[in-house]
């Protein structure tokens, strides 16, 4: 066995700060170029957004608990369930994954910050305005778009859905997607080009890795998006043709929206199995299990991704079924990998379930089921029963809550000291887990029983003798229970906030990556030294030179 | 006594789930019934094989997540860290290709169930009806029945598809607007109504009966209301039904 040196000192007490007060403290934010104000302010305002988006869907329940129109007309609800979409996927999902990609990974990969500071705030403003201007449609005569978030042509032209809110919606969402390009640019640029000396690329943390392959996704899927919706708002501006029904626009739209939109699904999986996979090994105090296998199977799934998002056609009768059907099916194979790469790092370890960990375990059980009915769908006859219904809202409810919301609240729990140098409470944090969990589970679970029975989604109302009555009442009770559990985790952060700082560099002792060797929260570029780095998990080797990886020396 | 009422609970539970598994009326306890149409003859084998596949696959996979949570938890007096294991190579090389094989048979599968479904049998067809979504309701045309035997629903009074039992019928698909879904879920199919497309589906309806359909696909203010009803009657009933039409039109 090698010896190893005294680690360098890496506690180092930091100044007391200038004094400094509310006005100062909001200039320097929202002129600071440092990567993690940056990815802060995407934390907060992607957080506002889902709450926005949560208060939405809360209306959609209300109106569905009962059949007969509660207190919203045919008009309204289709505004409210194309919002929602729009804000959950795009202003809240995919900006979290740059928030987290922006505060974590260039600590990660142990680099001063991004390779383009300001670009990364440009692309902040980009996002923010954007979205602001996409749901300003709410303000407007007609209110805001009401065409779902796939925006179907022919019914998002001008003829079938006027009105400036439609408008608003389309160049909102092209220019928050800009802001979604530059920053995969960014993130793509600094991890090839600003990593620490000895962080080779099979080195690098998995959430770091699924950071650049998410970026790549987002440079293929996003510019499509960009284009389509220019098209269209040049159909709606300019009466051109582009997605006239008499040259085939119809489904020309549905290739062009789910080449980004198929894409887009593992843009918001792949960053949050990521910080998955960041806390796994940390509470198994176990390196992650077959590392350079799970990075394969991050670049299959990012592969395949970008060869499926016909799946979403089958019931056009206008695509080759079998070939979508099976690449879609194959996707399930290096997901299954991951499954068994994040059982295998557990197991035989020595699990502790804190807050992070049990959000990791509420996620592995929700996506396992939204997997499975992920492959029923992928079968063409098995979709001509069920698409567009209730089991499609609950398959992707499963399949994306469960990623995304789990998976954020495991990373906030999780890097909360690392950002603000206070430990969240551990027994509010399982209050919060547990209420969300059933909250979803009583929410989405009953939906694929509507689906299976006839609802279709995006339905504003039913009939009393469509039967869908009671399971629409137990999933608006779940949707309350799981709003109720933000209680706790605001209470939470309340009576945190002043709290003792954590003092250390790893506050939970295992930390692997090499975040978790710089202080919490870290200096404005990040390490006062660098340790040495010579494995993937370089904060482990400081803290406990005495146990490497097993095999490797 | 215990030991045997315990027996006695494990015995009628066992006959309660048999008889939920075996005595629905036709395997309705899979949320669709096997024969009331030729896709139900087809779809209704995958879905339950694909559940039965997924819930082995679930189960086991679960059992998998939860074993370390409970057995191999942290506990007073264990060392400080467990053996620092990363790789295992015939583990990673078998979870990678039993899920590659589990994939191909459910392809195997799909393939040749989805061709059967949109197989078009000219011989076979009996009748042909165009169906027409329109903002929000539904048009159906009786080609048997000429170019009056046309029914327009609308939002208010949904309209109603009559099909004859065990006669295969060929449905043309079309759209005037927007994009609709012909959806009948307890046939299990549906197909889009594209604006500039004719879409072509086949099936027999089985069994007498009134099944509700809907428009899945969102087509604007009033989707919710673009419901129509399928009623399947006798060969002779549609026959007159569709004289009716012709003659009353």
């Amino acid at each position: 066995m090698t010896t190893y040196a005294q680690p360098p000192v890496t506690q180092i007490k930091r100044a007391p700060l200038p004094p400094t007060s509310k006005g100062r403290l909001f200039v320097k934010w929202i002129t600071s170029t440092d990567h993690k104000t940056i990815g802060y302010l995407y934390l907060i305002t992607t957080f506002v957004w889902f709450l926005i988006g949560g208060l939405l869907a809360l209306l959609l329940r209300s109106e569905l608990a009962r059949p007969g129109l509660q207190f919203l007309s045919n008009e309204q609800y289709n505004q409210i369930f194309t919002m929602h979409g729009t804000i959950m996927l795009l202003m809240f999902a995919t900006p979290l994954f740059v928030g987290f990609a922006n505060v974590i990974m260039p600590l990660q990969i142990g680099a001063a910050d991004v390779a383009f500071p300001r670009l990364n705030m440009f692309s902040f403003w980009l996002f923010l305005f954007g979205g602001i201007m996409a749901t300003a449609g709410f303000l407007s005569p007609g209110g805001a778009a009401s065409f779902g978030w796939t925006a179907y042509a022919p019914l998002a032209n001008s003829e079938y859905s006027p009105g400036i809110g439609g408008d608003l919606w389309i160049v909102g969402l092209a220019l928050g997607g800009l802001g979604t390009i530059l920053g995969g640019v960014n993130f793509i640029t600094t991890i090839f080009t600003m990593r620490a000396p000895g962080m080779t690329m099979f080195r690098m943390s998995i959430f770091s890795w699924n950071v650049l392959l998410t970026s790549i996704l987002v440079l293929l899927a996003f510019p499509p998006l960009a284009a389509a919706l220019l098209a269209l708002e040049s159909d709606r501006l300019f009466g051109t043709h582009i997605f006239d029904p008499a040259n085939g626009g119809a489904m020309l739209w549905q290739h062009l929206f789910w080449f980004f939109g198929h894409p887009e699904v593992y843009i918001l999986a792949l960053p949050f199995f990521g910080i998955v996979t960041e806390i796994l090994p940390v509470f198994s105090r176990k390196p992650v299990f077959g590392y350079k296998g799970l990075i394969a199977a991050t670049i299959a799934i990012a592969a395949l991704s970008v060869s499926v998002w016909a799946h979403h056609l089958f019931a056009t009768g206008q695509v080759l079924l079998p070939f979508f059907s099976f690449m879609t099916f194959l996707i399930g194979v290096p997901t299954g990998v991951k499954f068994f790469n994040w059982i295998g790092t557990m197991w035989r370890g020595s699990v502790s379930l804190d807050t992070p960990m049990l959000w990791v375990i509420g996620f592995l059980l929700t996506f396992l089921f939204g997997g499975l009915t992920g492959i029923i769908l992928a079968s063409p006859p098995l979709d001509f029963a069920v698409s567009a219904s209730y089991f499609v809202v609950a398959h992707f409810h499963y399949v994306i809550f469960g990623t995304v919301v789990f998976a954020m609240f495991g990373g906030f729990y999780f890097w909360w000291p690392k950002m603000t140098g206070k430990m969240l409470n551990e027994r509010l944090g399982k209050i919060h887990f547990w209420t969300l969990f059933f909250g979803f589970h009583i929410t989405f679970l009953v939906q694929h029983w509507l689906g299976i029975k006839g609802m279709s989604r995006r339905y504003a109302d039913y009939l009393p003798t469509d039967g869908f009555t009671t399971l629409n009442m137990i999933s608006t009770v779940g949707s309350f229970l799981l709003a109720l559990s933000m209680i706790p985790w605001f209470v939470n952060i309340w009576i945190t906030r002043k709290t003792e700082p954590v003092g250390v560099n790893d506050p939970w002792g295992y930390g692997q990556s090499l975040e978790w060797a710089t202080t919490c929260p870290p200096p404005r570029h990040n390490f006062f030294s660098m340790p040495r780095i010579r494995s993937e998990r370089p904060a482990w080797d400081v803290n406990h030179p005495e146990a490497p990886i097993e095999g490797l020396h | 006594m215990h030991f045997r009422s315990r027996k006695a609970s494990l015995v009628a539970r066992l006959a309660l789930g048999s008889l939920l598994l075996t005595g629905c009326k036709n395997g309705s306890v899979y949320g669709y019934e096997s024969d009331l149409s030729s896709v139900n003859e087809v779809s209704w084998h995958l879905w339950r094989g694909a559940w039965l596949a997924a819930a082995v696959v679930g189960i086991f996979t679960a059992a998998l997540i939860l074993w370390p949570v409970l057995r191999h938890r942290r506990k007073e007096g264990d060392p400080q860290y467990p053996k620092q294991t990363q790789y295992n190579i015939p583990v990673e090389v078998a979870y990678t290709i039993i899920p590659f094989i589990i994939v191909a048979v459910l392809f195997y599968f799909t393939a040749r169930d989805e061709a059967k479904i949109i197989a078009k049998e000219p011989s076979k067809v009996m009748h042909t009806i165009d169906v027409t979504g329109i903002q929000w309701s539904w048009q159906f045309g009786y080609q048997d029945g000429g170019p009056n035997a046309v029914v327009t629903g609308t939002p208010a009074q949904p309209p109603t598809l009559v099909l004859p039992q065990g006669e295969r019928v060929a449905f043309k698909i079309h759209s005037n607007d927007v994009v609709h879904g012909f959806w009948i879920p307890a046939f299990m199919i549906q197909i889009q109504n594209l604006p500039g497309v004719t879409n072509h589906i086949e099936f027999t309806a089985n069994k007498i009966g009134e099944y509700p359909g809907r428009c899945n696909i969102l087509c604007g203010r009033n989707h919710s209301q673009m419901v129509f009803k399928v009623k399947v009657v006798t060969p002779e009933e549609y026959k007159t039904y569709v004289e009716t039409l012709k003659a009353g039109a």
